[in-house]
């Protein structure tokens, strides 16, 4: 029974690990803190995987849980930060598929997203991940109105890191 | 086309660039060991609670009960030992409760009311320690000055005056020991909430900033 619950647990986190790494790349530096967070969110979710009914989309449960690691539950340790390790978690963008003023404003922006706070990361992360405005406020425990608010105040706020 | 919007563009082929881990690096990781807040909160909680109901009941020996007795506190000690129990039970089945409502399967927001709340409960406890530990120490001083000056012969004039000047030193390195006491307390709170609920309280005010 355990065994088969363990089975079922890491097949699914192998096939939805991308989610994972996304948030561990949007709220940690380095490449030590990257694996420290994707352990913890895989500790977190493995404990409440018990409670994990089927009728919810695994990967819609794992918002949830990994979100709530990051923002809540994950201590950063206090690791000077390496800059050898930023480029290999930083996010890469192909030059070849974008003109050059793209290829910029890109680099900008995730470098300005990486400059946001924790909840604002959040918004952000659940909006490039196509959740709806429903789907952010239940995950933040926010009411949509207000998750709508808040969204566009990321969007000035990034708008004003990048044009100062 | 907003900025975001450009982003949300590229978001799909940074999977491309994603670590991709086996099955068995995943299966490994599930018995780590968790270094999450909620379990540093847990042993934190659960040490205070024990070291401050060790306090409250440390000083009761034989010894401490025959000198109630002399001091005719007998029933106030047996009242205030039975009232603090139970407040102890209390809080120690409430910080259980609230332990148990902490779920990472509930939204961010709950999550983060429902570990502060538990936290909470232990700084409450904390203050009725040091407050009943207090008030029962000033009770206890108040009646043995009184018995003790009752008891005294006066015709030891130089003695007695000699006692009071006593009783008060006693009083005021009684207030230093305290206050003394009483910062340490306060600082090692001041370190555990910056090192462990910092940024959680940040977050949690940020998120219910616009909730009204």
């Amino acid at each position: 029974m355990e065994k088969e619950l363990e089975h079922r647990f890491v097949t699914n986190l192998e096939k939805h690990q991308n989610i994972v790494h996304k948030i561990c790349r949007i709220y940690t530096n380095d490449q030590e803190s990257h694996n420290d967070l994707f352990q913890e969110i895989t500790i977190q979710l493995w404990k409440a995987f018990p409670k994990f009914r089927g009728d919810a989309k695994f990967s819609t449960w794992m918002y949830r849980v990994a979100l709530n690691t990051a923002i809540t539950l994950y201590r950063k340790s206090k690791r000077g930060i390496k800059t050898q390790d930023i480029d290999t978690v930083s996010f890469k963008i192909k030059a070849d598929e974008y003109n050059d003023e793209t290829e910029q404003q890109l680099k900008l922006m995730y470098t300005a997203v990486k400059q946001l706070n924790d909840i604002d990361k959040a918004l952000v992360f659940l909006y490039l991940e196509d959740q709806s405005y429903k789907e952010i406020s239940e995950t933040l425990g926010i009411t949509e109105v207000n998750a709508r608010v808040k969204m566009n105040r990321v969007k000035t706020k990034l708008k004003s890191i990048l044009n100062p | 086309m907003d900025e975001l919007d450009i982003l949300k563009q590229d978001w799909k082929r940074q999977e491309a660039s994603l670590p991709k881990l086996s099955y068995d690096d995943i299966y490994k990781m599930l018995w780590k060991r968790s270094s999450s807040i909620v379990k540093w909160i847990f042993i934190i909680s659960i040490i205070e609670l024990f070291l401050s109901t060790l306090l409250s009941i440390m000083f009761a020996d034989k010894a401490y009960w025959d000198e109630m007795e002399r001091l005719h506190l007998i029933n106030f000690t047996y009242g205030f030992y039975i009232v603090s129990y139970a407040i102890t039970f209390y809080f120690i089945y409430k910080f259980y409760r609230n332990y148990r409502k902490i779920s990472t399967t509930d939204d961010a927001s709950t999550l983060m009311k429902n570990i502060l709340k538990t936290r909470r409960t232990v700084k409450i406890y904390i203050a009725y320690v040091l407050i009943s530990t207090g008030f029962s120490a000033i009770i206890i001083s108040y009646f043995s000055i009184k018995n003790h000056r009752a008891t005294l012969q006066v015709e030891e004039t130089a003695k007695y005056t000699f006692e009071t000047i006593d009783w008060i030193k006693f009083i005021i390195l009684g207030l230093i020991a305290l206050a003394i006491f009483l910062t340490l307390i306060w600082l090692f709170y001041r370190l555990i909430y910056g090192i462990l609920l910092r940024k959680l309280k940040r977050n949690y005010k940020e998120l219910s900033k616009l909730e009204m």
